[in-house]
């Protein structure tokens, strides 16, 4: 990568900002970009790249010889421009320590990814912390926000959509590398939740904002940090581990049981559905948008049938699935006197691995909803069912997610165990919510069904070995419509 | 009663006991140990029952000779401090918390002046001894309660609470519901009821009283004339009884604790006392007294709760349960220590976890309904983990350095068995493993003879486990535990180390650092503990940015490991796997096999 000259590449780059920045040209750094980026796992346009444009690039500070940019930039893609941020940190001397994070060399300077130079995210935070104006970004505070300065930056896992900066014990700093123009929902929602008071989620401590497309942004979001908190996906496969390693003992029976943590969850989430229809109001779909509703379910089937023969092969079933729920769906009663579908703002994106036990108990994490939807889907009221939903495939996935031996014994406990902690959940949700989202049967398995078919159509294109864990769920839920 | 008696009944002339230090010259004869205020702190403590250990003269109960005689042993394995349960003249319906005279040993044991001679013996070996003292209640046979009894208006007729009906103090709990209905009793001899949070044999003494509390503070001078090291105060939050209150914790309770210890300071520098409070933490440190001072109560207390929640933790192959606790635990002024414990002579209490844990627990632990006692479960550590080594050494691993002074409990270093057939809790005391032999080396007795049968059976029995197997073998448990404490000792951070939970990746592995700044001219450290809490092998990173560019180097082998980078740090542990690490700062003591390169920051140019 230090090898990479800037002749060597394609000069259909646009160039939009001024002279005179470190590294050269601008030319030079979006041909650097061009190699670089379909390696970055939060890169999403796979295919060729060959076009890199520069938006904007605003100079944060000089650390030693090293000079720190914010650089905004675009990409094309079949559907439509993309848009990105990057923080880019030049020097003249190799940079040892950030080799891993290399962008390339160009006119004798070398680029890399400044978000993972301590000194770098340092200055982030007390630019934060200060409410500073740097160029087109703002760095803001929230009112009253506690943000210990002192603490030192580091770069946690590899996510999706994002790169997180944590700082010691006490704030995590997530940087929307993929932006879409508006206000993020994750900063959004943390705001709202904060306001009503909520105990489930990380307190809201600061943003970075700019302009994107000619809109106000969110840029990044600082949060409080739960230390020493486990994602609630490895404890429940932990659980799972254990159940499996005893050939003779049931579900409720082995000293793993995760039972009374899923209860827990239920509790938390609901409270957080309840503070969330607090904070954003709720509405009742009427008999229109519920037709809508179902419609989109048995038009995603049909998407991915196209393209998925374990899903072709179902297609009738699902649709008729959908169509009993679309039934029943207004009148969980089955008396056709019609329960209206009530719609309040949700997660959106609700699973095991969203979720944190900490030391005072569970917290829900990343309300970004589903990062490939547009951002007024991921802002739009839907059904609290559909986070209930997410949980009851999430602990599915959980207990078959070790893969081991196929028999049926293995697959009746795995079974065993995720309607368990699935029960456990719901009475969880119940005890708060006041209702129990079993008794929303119908409604429930259609948001569930409409979930594995997802996770079908994304297990058939990623891990085909997978395939057979959602698939199954479809089975079940076709056959029988119910659900936990 | 306005009276206040000067000397108890027990101290009557006509009385056998032994009355003091046998001292010409007006000074006692018994040493003390050398000066060094805080010893507890770093101290590793090592429970032993007089009549399970060892039997001198063959009449088949354990006695203070047979003690003495195995010193030798215990300063081999590294105690620093035996902790004695109450080896006082009693009736034994409560294991000899049921005081009959404080002031005499039990006649099966031994003298005073035997005792006088293992104090000394102690003290020539380095090791310190505390006792409890029960101060809460006393034998129904103890002459102050004959007397109180038969004389209301006697000179102890105020020293138990007495009342007429059993309506009072309705919102105390009763801590024996299995043997319990009450905490009031009727005697027929004085026709009133009499208070008794415990057994109905033994009631309550009436701190009110002005000489109660005067005679006992007299009874604690008169063990540490002797030499005593300190007391274990056995059942301290229940001294005071009011209306309206759970007669526990209350203000009256702790201003007599702040009383004990002035006399403890003044007089007998270096001692302590030790409080048996099963209580939440949160409540546990009013009992080390006012942190302003550094603590005017007591100098260590045990943490109950910690221990059911190290087995749960591994049973659930979950942190949560030791983390949360530790989470919960307050600070404590600078002169205490936290006790901490795996198992003792009680059963493994599980009053200090939530109804729905006490169940899990139950269940989890205690399958045979024989196993459980009270509210807790009547097992020694080895059957409770299996018998499985590793197990036992990961617990062994976690006693040794979660902050405060470990207790190990006797056997468990060889990892003895228990007997659930025996009465009470009996089944954790029995005889002493020493060897194959003849009633497992404990005594020279007829087997019939013996106070408890020695554990026969094919797994735990005396046949298999034995000190005199486990010495011969390096690689037994018995001398893993001594390499452990040994290991322990020369990192005083382990003892002294601030705790940090370290969290990490992997919610089944417990990870945290113990920094000690260094004082006194000592030199300070920190150790790295990574404890796997599954049984299958786990790999956890961990967020030691703290400690960037220093090497771990690992303490029973002394292997450095790679380096403390800016990213996570990987490791990879076995089934129920733990390490313990040095954390050497960067640049200090580049470990061996690290390359020689010269580290040109440190360069001095002159």
């Amino acid at each position: 990568m230090g090898e990479t000259s800037p002749d060597l590449y394609p000069t259909t780059t646009r160039y939009t900002d001024a002279e005179g920045q470190r590294g050269g040209a601008g030319p030079a750094l979006s041909a650097l970009l061009t190699t670089w980026l379909p390696a970055q796992r939060w890169f999403a346009s796979k295919g060729d790249l060959t076009e890199v444009t520069i938006e904007a690039r605003t100079a944060i500070a000089e650390i030693g010889d090293r000079t720190v940019e914010q650089v905004l930039f675009t990409v094309p893609s079949p559907i439509g421009i993309q848009r990105y941020q990057l923080w880019v940190a030049w020097t003249r001397n190799y940079p040892d320590r950030y080799a891993h994070v290399l962008i390339g060399e160009t006119n004798g300077e070398f680029a890399y990814d400044a978000l993972y130079d301590g000194d770098v995210s340092a200055v982030v935070l007390s630019n934060i912390a200060d409410g500073l104006s740097v160029g087109i970004l703002d760095f803001a505070p929230e009112p009253g926000a506690e943000i210990d300065r002192s603490a030192h930056g580091l770069v946690i896992g590899a996510e999706q959509s994002n790169t997180s900066i944590v700082y010691g014990n006490s704030s995590i700093l997530k940087v929307f590398r993929r932006l879409e123009p508006g206000l993020n929902p994750d900063a959004e929602v943390h705001r709202a939740l904060q306001a009503a008071g909520s105990s489930h989620i990380a307190a809201a401590l600061g943003v970075i904002e700019g302009p994107v497309a000619g809109k106000r942004t969110t840029l990044a979001l600082l949060t409080g940090f739960f230390a020493n908190s486990a994602e609630g996906w490895a404890m429940a496969t932990a659980s799972v581990r254990d159940l499996m390693a005893e050939g003779d003992l049931r579900a409720d029976e082995v000293g793993g049981d995760f039972a009374s943590e899923s209860l827990r969850l239920g509790k938390a989430v609901a409270q957080v559905h309840a503070d969330l229809a607090a904070a954003f109001g709720t509405a009742e779909l009427d008999a229109d948008a519920v037709r809508d509703l179902f419609a989109s379910m048995v038009a995603g089937a049909e998407l991915v049938a196209g393209h998925v023969p374990s899903i072709a092969e179902h297609l009738p079933a699902i649709r008729a699935a959908f169509g009993r729920a679309a039934a029943a769906g207004v009148s969980s009663t089955g008396d056709g006197a019609g329960v209206p579908v009530v719609v309040q703002r949700i997660h959106g994106d609700l699973q095991l691995g969203q979720t944190l036990r900490t030391l005072t108990g569970w917290a829900i994490i990343d309300f970004e909803g589903e990062p490939s939807k547009s951002l007024a889907h991921r802002r739009a009221m839907a059904s609290p069912l559909r986070d209930i939903a997410g949980m009851m495939r999430s602990f599915d996935y959980a207990a078959n997610h070790s893969g081991g031996p196929s028999d049926s014994q293995h697959a009746y406990r795995a079974q065993e165990w995720a309607a368990r902690n699935r029960r456990a959940f719901c009475e969880g949700y119940a005890a708060v919510a006041g209702y129990d989202p079993r008794d929303m049967g119908p409604l429930l398995a259609a948001f569930e069904l409409d979930k594995a078919v997802y996770e079908v159509a994304y297990e058939h294109g990623h891990r085909p070995t997978w395939e057979p864990i959602p698939l199954q769920a479809v089975v079940r839920l076709i056959k029988s419509g119910e659900t936990a | 009663m306005t009276e206040i008696v000067e000397h108890p009944p027990e101290t009557d002339s006509n009385d056998l006991g032994y009355r003091g230090p046998q001292t010409q010259g007006g000074e006692h004869s018994a040493t003390t140990m050398p000066s060094d205020p805080e010893w507890y702190k770093r101290a590793v403590f090592y429970e032993v029952l007089i009549r399970t250990f060892s039997d001198s003269n063959g009449d088949g109960t354990g006695d203070i000779r047979g003690l003495i005689d195995k010193l030798d042993y215990l300063s081999w394995l590294g105690v620093d401090c035996l902790w004695i349960p109450p080896f006082y003249d009693s009736p034994l319906r409560d294991g000899g918390y049921d005081i009959r005279d404080y002031r005499k040993v039990l006649p099966e044991f031994g003298t005073v002046q035997d005792f006088a001679a293992l104090i000394e013996a102690c003290h020539e070996r380095g090791i310190r001894i505390i006792t409890d003292l029960v101060m809460n209640h006393t034998s129904d046979s103890h002459q102050w309660f004959q007397e109180s009894r038969n004389d209301p208006e006697g000179p102890y007729g105020d020293y138990y609470v007495w009342a007429d009906d059993d309506t009072g103090y309705p919102d105390a709990r009763v801590i024996f519901v299995d043997t319990e209905p009450s905490n009031w009793t009727f005697d027929p001899v004085r026709k009133q009821y009499f208070w008794h949070r415990f057994f109905s044999h033994q009631p309550d003494l009436n701190f009110d009283c002005p000489g109660v509390g005067d005679a006992l503070i007299d009874i604690m001078r008169f063990w540490l004339d002797l030499g005593i090291d300190g007391f274990r105060l056995d059942a301290v939050p229940y001294l005071y009884v009011r209306e309206g209150t759970n007669g526990e914790n209350l203000p009256e309770t702790h201003a007599f604790l702040k009383r004990c210890r002035k006399v403890v300071d003044n007089e007998y520098p270096g001692r302590i006392l030790l409080a048996e409070a099963n209580q939440w933490p949160a409540d546990v440190v009013d009992y080390y007294g006012d942190a302003e001072v550094g603590g005017d109560e007591c100098h260590m207390c045990f943490h109950f709760p910690l221990m059911p929640r190290i087995f749960m933790a591994a049973r659930r192959e979950s942190r949560f349960p030791i983390s949360e606790i530790l989470a919960q635990t307050p600070a404590i002024p600078s002169t205490s220590q936290w006790g901490i414990f795996l198992r003792n002579h009680d059963e493994l209490t599980l009053e200090m976890v939530s109804d729905e844990d006490r169940d899990y627990m139950w269940n989890e632990y205690a399958r045979d309904p024989r196993m459980k006692a009270n509210i807790g479960i009547r097992r020694r550590l080895a059957p409770l983990l299996d018998n499985d080594r590793n197990s036992q050494e990961l617990f062994t691993a976690m006693l040794l350095s979660l902050p405060g002074s470990p207790c190990l409990y006797y056997g468990d270093e060889i990892g003895m068995g228990d007997n659930i057939w025996l009465g009470d809790r009996d089944g954790v005391r029995t005889p002493m493993q020493w060897s194959p032999d003849r009633n497992a080396g404990f005594s020279r007795s007829d087997p019939a003879r013996l106070y408890l049968p020695a554990i026969m059976d094919p797994v735990y029995g005396f046949q298999t486990v034995n000190v005199e197997a486990q010495m011969n073998t390096t690689a037994s448990l018995l001398h893993w535990t001594r390499r452990m404490i040994e290991i322990r000792k020369q990192h005083p951070a382990f003892a002294l180390g601030e705790f940090s939970d370290l969290g990490g990746s992997n919610p089944t592995v417990l990870s945290y650092v113990r920094t000690h700044a260094g004082s006194d001219g000592a030199p300070g450290g920190t150790v790295l503990c990574v404890n796997n809490l599954s049984r299958f092998p786990q790999p956890v990173e961990l967020d030691l940015r703290e400690h960037t560019g220093s090497v771990p180097v690992e303490l029973t082998g002394g292997t450095p490991f790679p380096p403390i980078g800016e990213l996570p740090y990987l490791l990879t542990l076995p089934g129920h796997g733990f390490y313990w690490f040095d954390i050497q700062a960067a640049g200090h003591g580049d470990a061996p096999g690290h390359g020689g390169q010269p580290d040109f920051n440190s360069l001095e140019v002159s």
